[in-house]
């Protein structure tokens, strides 16, 4: 009994999102940038978050820390993480505590999170007296530590301004707040898009062994299929604020499921292997009138879409012990 | 320090320059002027009875320069008086240096200018920030109203309205005159308190006319910084509220020290109108008077005096901007 409870407790979701919505007021009406989202986040994987820009990832990983700006709002729906509870639903306290401390996140703008007026060591030391770090001195050398660590002089960093440093270091900085309150889930939203092909290597690399030293539970969001299938452990692919596709990464690039899926592995030349044989996707990514159509997002551009894909959107089933496709032509078959 | 240094240094050798331009255009100005006022003085100084020869020094003595001299000679020696600090003498005052006349006018506008805008600045901006965060609630939208009607009423309108209220209709408050002309000027408790009660209506119109345009302008700044990607960062990091305002408050107020910059000159227009108004013996005041009696070596030297003033706050005002916004010192 005990052990089976442990082995339950092992295996329960770091994240668990359940019927999450949430739309931005815009003046052509709400456009639902995330919808109807359920979401297992395994703890200690790699769980990447694909799609093309404008799918609704960003959004969906900040609505996992209650952090949708405005003219966003979540709607509905439950985020529950383990440790700290529903982040959508406990008191505001508790989740500016969880915050940084619990959740680490990169988000998209990295490059321009850091405070323009102060210097980069004392928005350390803002972060760790807002989080009640007793030692600061030691906070300071694990600052230290991590921008050693990715690759610059860290007490040169500490002590210059953001304006002083580069796009590429300040992304990095940004990385390194998200790690110094030891946080265990960490969210890269794009984190080393602003970085070069040779820097973005080595970063993901430091991203990788951080992951494996601190048992990290690590969610990146790319647009980019080279880097969840070197990085990830599973996939999750989102289309027009939906979550089409999922499953261990291995499987789902090699044997793609959903239309959608498969037009982005066959736009990557580092996957089918072959510059010539690599075939961008056809049509414009989703819109705000793809968004409030009735049928699949995907319709429009799908190379196999039947009648009834106009008509009702598919729901997400899953196809196999842990892998889940959102598409008529997959789960319908009998 | 360095590139701050050199920052100031340029802006002091621009601040030179214009104060040159300022000098040779009120010598011009007084040159030019219709009936060319220096020919005219001599002339009267001739008919008074004076020999030519006494005329022109009085006349030298009075304006800083001398009639039937080539112009430049006399430009020449015009700047080299005011080198030496020598405006000329004041007509309306017969003798007096303007030098003297100016200083003792310039502390009323100094005190009315400094008080009236460091009071509005402070009580603006921090109205500012609350209408900023609280834009949606009641108490934001009415503090935003208080803001657009004070802004919009014109000054003269304000200060008479405040002089009929305050002296006229509940005479709380003296109205003219610096201070009760029966107390002894000096250190002491009832002349300190005097002087206070007869600059409070001058300052309080001047500091309520300048409140409206801190507290929009502040707003709209600290809406822009709410907006910034370094705002949301700091939330997502579970900074505390009162970090987090630190820093947005901080990063809002920055533009609002250009402005202070910007706006020093018109504040000398707006202390000239007050003074006028409640007859407070201010520059601006002096200014009037020495417009209304022709007394052109007080009119330019005030004028002289008011630009240097402005330019040298200028100066002032940018060099503590570049020591508050690390950005400028690269
Ligand atoms: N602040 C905003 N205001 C209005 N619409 C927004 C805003 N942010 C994002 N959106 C819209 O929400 C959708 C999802 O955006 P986002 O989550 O940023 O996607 P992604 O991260 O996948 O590129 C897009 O259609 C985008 O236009
Ligand atoms: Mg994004």
């Amino acid at each position: 009994m005990s052990a089976e409870l442990k082995h339950k407790q092992a295996t329960a979701p770091a994240v668990q999102v359940r019927g999450l919505n949430v739309v931005y007021a815009t003046n052509q009406g709400d456009l639902p940038a995330v919808r109807q989202v359920d979401l297992d986040i395994e703890a200690r994987k790699i769980t990447g978050i694909i799609g093309e820009s404008g799918s609704g990832k960003s959004t969906l990983v900040m609505a996992m820390m209650n952090a949708v700006g405005k003219p966003g709002q979540i709607v509905s729906g439950s985020v529950e993480v383990l440790g700290v509870g529903d982040m959508l639903s406990i008191d505001r306290e508790r989740q500016r505590k969880a915050r940084g401390k619990e959740l680490g996140l990169v988000f998209q703008a990295a490059q321009n999170s850091l405070n323009p007026l102060r210097r980069i060591g004392h928005q350390v030391l803002d972060l760790g007296r807002s989080h009640d770090v007793k030692d600061l001195r030691d906070l300071l050398r694990k600052a230290k530590d991590l921008l050693t660590r990715l690759g610059m002089d860290a007490d040169r960093v500490l002590a210059s301004y953001q304006h002083e440093l580069s796009g590429g270091m300040r992304q990095r900085v940004g990385i390194m707040f998200a790690l110094i309150l030891d946080a265990k889930i960490v969210i890269l939203d794009e984190a080393t898009t602003a970085l070069d092909m040779l820097s973005q290597a080595s970063v993901l690399e430091i991203v990788r062994e951080l992951h494996k030293e601190r048992g990290l539970t690590t969610i990146l969001v790319t647009h980019d299929m080279g880097v969840v299938a070197d990085m990830a452990d599973r996939v999750v692919v989102m289309y027009g604020g939906e979550i089409v596709e999922e499953g261990p990464s291995e499987f789902v690039l090699s044997h793609p499921a959903h239309p959608y899926t498969q037009g982005l592995v066959r736009a990557i030349p580092r996957i089918s292997g072959d510059i010539d044989r690599a075939v961008p996707l056809q049509g414009a990514p989703a819109d705000l009138k793809t968004y409030l159509e009735p049928g699949c997002p995907f319709y429009q551009r799908c190379p196999v879409a039947m009648p009834k894909c106009q008509e009702s959107r598919p729901t997400s089933l899953a196809v196999s012990q842990d892998r889940k496709v959102a598409c008529f032509k997959v789960t319908d078959h009998d | 320090m360095k590139i701050v240094m050199i920052r100031f240094v340029k802006r002091l050798i621009a601040g030179l320059i214009m104060i040159l331009v300022v000098a040779s255009f009120t010598f011009l100005l007084v040159r030019l002027m219709p009936g060319d006022p220096v020919q005219a003085k001599y002339d009267q100084l001739l008919l008074n009875g004076l020999t030519p020869i006494q005329a022109m020094d009085e006349v030298r003595v009075m304006y800083g320069f001398i009639p039937h001299q080539p112009l430049w000679i006399q430009y020449v020696h015009y700047l080299s008086q005011i080198l030496h600090l020598n405006l000329g003498q004041s007509i309306s005052y017969e003798g007096t240096p303007v030098m003297r006349i100016i200083l003792g006018a310039a502390p009323w506008t100094i005190i009315l200018v400094l008080t009236g805008t460091i009071a509005s600045f402070i009580v603006g901006v921090l109205a500012g920030v609350i209408a900023a965060i609280k834009r949606n609630s009641l108490a934001g939208s009415a503090i935003t109203i208080s803001g657009s009607v004070l802004h919009g009423i014109p000054l003269f309108v304000m200060a008479l309205f405040l002089a009929y209220v305050l002296t006229t209709i509940y005479a709380i408050l003296p109205f003219g005159a610096p201070y009760n002309a029966a107390l002894t000027p000096g250190f002491n408790g009832p002349f300190l308190s005097s002087l206070a009660r007869h600059a409070l209506l001058p300052v309080f119109t001047y500091a309520l006319s300048s409140y409206g345009g801190w507290l929009l302008t502040m707003k709209s700044s600290v809406i822009s910084v709410l907006g910034d990607d370094f705002i949301l960062a700091s939330e997502v990091r579970g900074l505390k509220t009162s970090t987090r305002i630190g820093y947005i408050a901080h990063n809002a107020i920055l533009p609002l020290f250009t402005i202070l910059a910007l706006s020093i000159g018109f504040m000398f227009g707006g202390s000239l109108f007050i003074e006028d108004i409640f007859d407070y013996p201010g520059l601006g005041n002096l200014l009037v008077n020495a417009i209304n009696s022709r007394d052109y070596p007080l009119m330019s030297g005030a004028f002289l005096l008011i630009t240097v003033a402005v330019i040298a706050s200028n100066i002032i005002t940018d060099f503590l901007y570049s020591v508050v916004d690390p950005r400028i010192r690269r």
